[in-house]
C-alpha cells in the first residue's frame, strides 16, 4: 500500500490497483484461467470420442430369410450405427424409439425375399428419429446407404441374369455416382471444427463479465469511477491499466486453448500464425469493450452481468456454425454482426482451415476492429460522463 | 401454522417482486430468452443454398440434371463458373457454400451405360450445409439415372414394369419421424426452452439468496413452493404456448409433461439454494450459471449423442437436473412418451432433489458457523 501510494497517476498504477484487487479475490482469480480451461477440458471430453459409432438401433425382421438376415447384417456391419434390439411388431420398434434407446427402426415386412424374387418391388422401410437431429440423420445416413448397397447387390445379379457381364452391371446400378469431396476441413473433422468454434463462444463471455465487472465494481464502489480516473490519470490509461490484466490473461487462456487444439489434439492449422495472434487479441480487446460499455450503461453490477450474460450467452446459435447464416432472419443477421466472436469465427475458419489470402479476411477484420472502436469509444464517452459528473458519488 | 405458512408464501413472493434482480430474471428474462433465442432458427430449414456449378459436359442431360438439382427447395444454382479456381474464389468469398463438377463426357458414358460420376465440393465444417447439398444432389443423380436406365432398358425390348425390377428391385423408404421436415428450430428450441427454465430460476434464487443468511425451515419451505409454483406456470407458457406460437411439433401429454417438470423444478429449486449457499456473492452465482449454460446443453445429449461422450463425463453431469430432464421432456412433449417411459427421468428428479436439500442445508450450517462471512455485502 505504501508504495502504490507513491506512483504517479498512469496506467502503471492503474493496473497494479487491478491486479490488487483481483488478488483479493479467489472468484475472480478462478474465472481469469482455471475456469475458462475446466469448461474447455469438459468440452473437449463431450467431443473428444469424435464422431459418434455404434448408435443403437432395431430391427423389426417380420421376414427372417436369407435376404432379410443378410439385410440386418449389411446394416449391422456399418460402423455408425449397431443392432441393439430386435423387435418382433412395429409397435415395439416404436416404444424403443420414444424410449429413447434405439435412433432407428428397420422394418423388413413379410414376403420380402419372395417378393423380390418375382419382381414385385417390395419396400424395406427405415424410421428414424429426426428430433434428435444430429444421431438421427447420421443414423439415417448409413442405414439407408447400407440398404441401398443391398438393392444394388440384388440389381445386379437381376442384370446379370439377364445376360450383361458383371462389369458392366455393376456400373449400371449406379449410373450417376455422386462423388463428394470436403474442399476444406474433411468431414471427419467435424467435431473439431465444432469445438473449435464452441470456447471462443464460451470465452466471449468470460471477457465481457470480466470487463463488465471490473467497472461496475469501481462505479459501485464508495469513491466511485472518480477515483479509478485519478489512479489512471487519463481515460485512456484508465481503461487500459483497468483492462491490461484480464486482456493477459485471457489471451493466455485463448492461444493455451488453441495451443491444446492445433498440439495435443492434432488439429491441422493451414493458415499464418502471425495473423491468428493478431486478430485472436482484437477479439479479446473487442468484447472486452463490450463488457466495459455494457457495465457503464447498466445500473449496477448485477445488471451490468446480466447485460453481458444476455448480449454473450446466445451468441452461438447466431454464428452460423451449426444453422447457417444464410438462412436467418434480418433481425439475426445484424445482431450477429455486432457480436464480435461471429467476425472471429469467420477470421479463425478463414485462415487457420481454408488459408484464405488476407484479402478476403479484411472485411470481417475491419468488422471486428470497428467493433472494438466503436464499444470501446461508447465505454471512454460513458467513463467520461460518469466519471465527472459525480467524482466523489457512490 | 397454516397461518404462518400462508404469510410466509406472501412474504416470498414479495420478496421476487421487491428484489430487482430476481423480478428480472424470475419474470422477465424467461419470457426474453423464450423470444429471443429462437430468432436465428426461425427459417427451421436451409433454402435455395447457393452453389457454383461447373458444367464441362454442356450436353442436354448434364443440363437436365443441373436443372434437377436448381428445383429442390435446399439448393439454388446461382453461379456458373468457368473451372476450378473460380468456382474456389467464389467459395473462399462466401459467394457460394457449395461447388459441383459435372465432367466432360457426361452424357456420352451415362447414354452407354457407363458410370458418369459428378463431384461435389464444400467445407466439412458445416455439418447442415452439407447434408443439405448432399441429399439434393443424391435426389436429382439418383432420379435421372433411373430414368436413363429404364429408357435403356426399354429400349430393348423390356417392359416397363420388368424394368422397374431391375433398377429398382427393392424400393428403400426413409421415414424421418417426430421432425418430418428436420427443422432446426424444432430440434433446438424444445431442449433449450428447458435449459431456459433450468437457468433463469438458477439465477432468480441466487438473487434472492446469495450471500445471505439461511431462513428458517419454514420460510425457506414456503420460498421453494412459490418457486415451484411460479416455474410451473412458466412452463406451461415455455414448453406449450411458445412451441404451439413458434408452430414446433408437439404431441406430448400435457398430464405426463407436468410429471417430469415438477420434480424437475423441485431439483432446480434445491439446486438453487445449494448454490446460493455455497458461492458467497449474487454476481458470483450469476456469472457460474451464464457461462455454463452452452456446456449444460451439450452435455444434456439432445444435439450431441449420450453415446458419443465418455462415460465418467456423462455420469458425472447426471448430478446436473437438465441433464436428464431435458431429454425426458423432449420425449414426453414432442415424441409423445407416456409416464412409464420417464419414470427413470421421474426418479432421478426426486434423488437429486433429495441430494441438493441435503447439500443446502449442510451448507446452511457452515454458513451460521462462520460468521465472520461477509454477509450481506451486496445487498440491493
Amino acid at each position: 500500500m505504501a508504495r502504490r501510494r507513491h506512483l504517479k497517476a498512469g496506467f502503471r498504477r492503474a493496473l497494479l490497483a487491478e491486479v490488487w484487487q483481483i488478488g483479493r479475490r479467489p472468484g475472480l482469480m478462478f474465472m481469469l484461467a482455471p475456469f475458462p480451461l475446466l469448461l474447455f477440458a469438459i468440452l473437449a471430453a463431450v467431443f473428444h470420442l469424435g464422431l459418434p459409432r455404434d448408435l443403437p438401433i432395431a430391427v423389426v425382421d417380420q421376414d427372417r430369410t436369407t435376404l432379410s438376415r443378410q439385410i440386418v447384417r449389411m446394416v449391422d456391419a456399418t460402423p455408425e450405427v449397431a443392432v441393439a434390439a430386435k423387435a418382433t411388431t412395429l409397435g415395439e420398434g416404436r416404444r424403443l424409439l420414444v424410449d429413447g434407446k434405439v435412433y432407428a427402426v428397420v422394418l423388413i415386412p413379410p414376403r420380402t425375399e419372395r417378393d423380390v424374387l418375382s419382381g414385385r418391388r417390395p419396400e424395406v422401410v427405415l424410421f428414424y428419429n429426426n428430433q434428435y437431429m444430429t444421431p438421427g440423420s447420421m443414423v439415417a445416413r448409413s442405414v439407408g446407404g447400407a440398404l441401398g448397397t443391398v438393392a444394388a447387390g440384388i440389381s445386379i445379379e437381376a442384370r446379370v441374369a439377364r445376360g450383361a457381364d458383371v462389369e458392366s452391371a455393376t456400373q449400371a446400378v449406379a449410373p450417376i455416382p455422386v462423388r463428394q469431396s470436403a474442399l476444406f476441413n474433411p468431414s471427419l473433422e467435424y467435431v473439431e471444427f465444432l469445438l473449435a468454434a464452441v470456447m471462443p463462444t464460451v470465452l466471449q463471455i468470460f471477457i465481457g463479465a470480466s470487463a463488465a465487472l471490473s467497472f461496475a465494481r469501481d462505479r459501485q464502489g464508495v469513491a466511485g469511477l472518480g477515483r479509478s480516473l485519478n489512479l489512471g490519470g487519463t481515460l485512456f490509461k484508465t481503461v487500459a491499466g483497468k483492462l491490461a490484466p484480464y486482456t493477459l490473461a485471457y489471451i493466455i487462456v485463448l492461444w493455451g486453448a488453441d495451443a491444446l487444439l492445433f498440439g495435443l489434439m492434432g488439429a491441422r492449422f493451414n493458415g499464418s500464425l502471425a495473423f491468428h495472434a493478431t486478430y485472436g487479441l482484437l477479439f479479446v480487446l473487442a468484447s472486452q469493450m463490450l463488457g466495459a460499455a455494457a457495465a457503464l450503461i447498466a445500473r449496477d453490477t448485477v445488471s451490468a452481468l446480466a447485460a453481458v450474460g444476455v448480449i454473450t450467452g446466445p451468441a452461438f446459435g447466431f454464428t452460423g456454425i451449426t444453422f447457417p447464416r444464410l438462412s436467418m432472419n434480418d433481425f439475426s443477421a445484424i445482431w450477429a454482426d455486432l457480436l464480435p466472436v461471429t467476425h472471429y469465427l469467420q477470421l479463425r475458419t478463414d485462415n487457420v482451415l481454408r488459408a484464405a489470402p488476407l484479402s478476403i479476411s479484411m472485411p470481417a477484420f475491419a468488422w471486428l476492429a470497428g467493433l472494438a472502436l466503436a464499444y470501446g469509444s461508447v465505454a471512454l464517452l460513458l467513463l467520461w460522463r460518469h466519471g465527472r459528473a459525480k467524482p466523489e458519488a457512490a | 401454522m397454516i397461518a404462518a405458512f400462508f404469510r410466509e408464501i406472501v412474504a416470498a413472493l414479495a420478496a421476487i417482486w421487491a428484489d430487482k434482480g430476481a423480478r428480472s430474471t424470475m419474470l422477465g428474462a424467461t419470457l426474453f430468452f423464450s423470444v429471443f433465442f429462437p430468432q436465428p432458427y426461425l427459417a427451421e430449414v436451409v433454402r435455395d443454398m447457393p452453389v457454383a456449378m461447373i458444367d464441362q459436359d454442356g450436353s442436354t442431360l448434364s443440363r437436365e440434371l443441373i436443372r434437377r438439382i436448381d428445383a429442390s427447395d435446399a439448393v439454388a444454382v446461382t453461379r456458373y463458373a468457368p473451372d476450378m479456381p473460380a468456382a474456389r474464389d467464389m467459395f473462399l468469398k462466401r459467394e457460394v457454400y457449395g461447388i459441383v463438377v459435372v465432367p466432360p463426357h457426361f452424357e456420352r458414358d451415362l447414354l452407354a451405360g457407363r458410370s458418369a460420376p459428378i463431384a461435389a465440393f464444400s467445407d466439412g465444417g458445416y455439418f447442415l450445409l452439407n447434408s443439405v447439398m448432399s441429399s439434393a444432389l443424391t435426389n436429382a443423380a439418383r432420379s435421372l439415372g433411373a430414368e436413363v436406365q429404364i429408357g435403356r432398358l426399354t429400349a430393348t425390348g423390356v417392359d416397363a414394369s420388368a424394368a422397374m425390377a431391375v433398377v429398382e428391385p427393392l424400393i428403400v423408404t426413409i421415414v424421418p419421424l417426430f421432425n418430418p421436415t428436420g427443422g432446426y428450430a424444432s430440434f433446438v428450441l424444445p431442449a433449450v426452452f428447458v435449459l431456459i427454465l433450468q437457468q433463469t430460476l438458477l439465477m432468480g434464487i441466487g438473487n434472492l439468496k446469495a450471500g445471505r443468511r439461511p431462513d428458517g425451515a419454514l420460510a425457506t419451505f414456503a420460498d421453494a413452493i412459490v418457486y415451484v409454483g411460479l416455474y410451473a406456470l412458466w412452463a406451461g407458457v415455455v414448453l406449450v404456448l411458445l412451441p404451439w406460437a413458434y408452430n414446433l411439433p408437439r404431441i406430448g401429454d400435457v398430464a405426463v409433461m407436468y410429471a417430469v417438470t415438477l420434480p424437475f423444478l423441485a431439483a432446480v429449486t434445491a439446486m438453487g439454494f445449494a448454490v446460493a449457499r455455497l458461492i458467497p456473492t449474487k454476481e458470483g452465482v450469476i456469472f457460474f450459471l451464464v457461462v455454463l449454460g452452452m456446456p449444460l446443453f451439450f452435455l444434456s445429449g439432445v444435439s450431441w449423442p449420450a453415446e458419443a461422450m465418455p462415460a465418467p463425463l456423462h455420469a458425472l453431469a447426471l448430478a446436473i437436473p437438465s441433464t436428464t430432464a431435458v431429454p425426458a421432456l423432449v420425449r414426453v412433449n414432442q415424441m409423445g412418451a407416456d409416464l412409464r417411459s420417464v419414470e427413470g427421468a421421474i426418479f432421478t428428479q426426486l434423488a437429486l432433489c433429495l441430494a441438493y436439500s441435503l447439500l443446502a442445508v449442510l451448507a446452511g450450517r457452515l454458513r451460521r458457523l462462520a460468521p465472520d462471512a461477509r454477509f450481506g455485502s451486496h445487498s440491493v
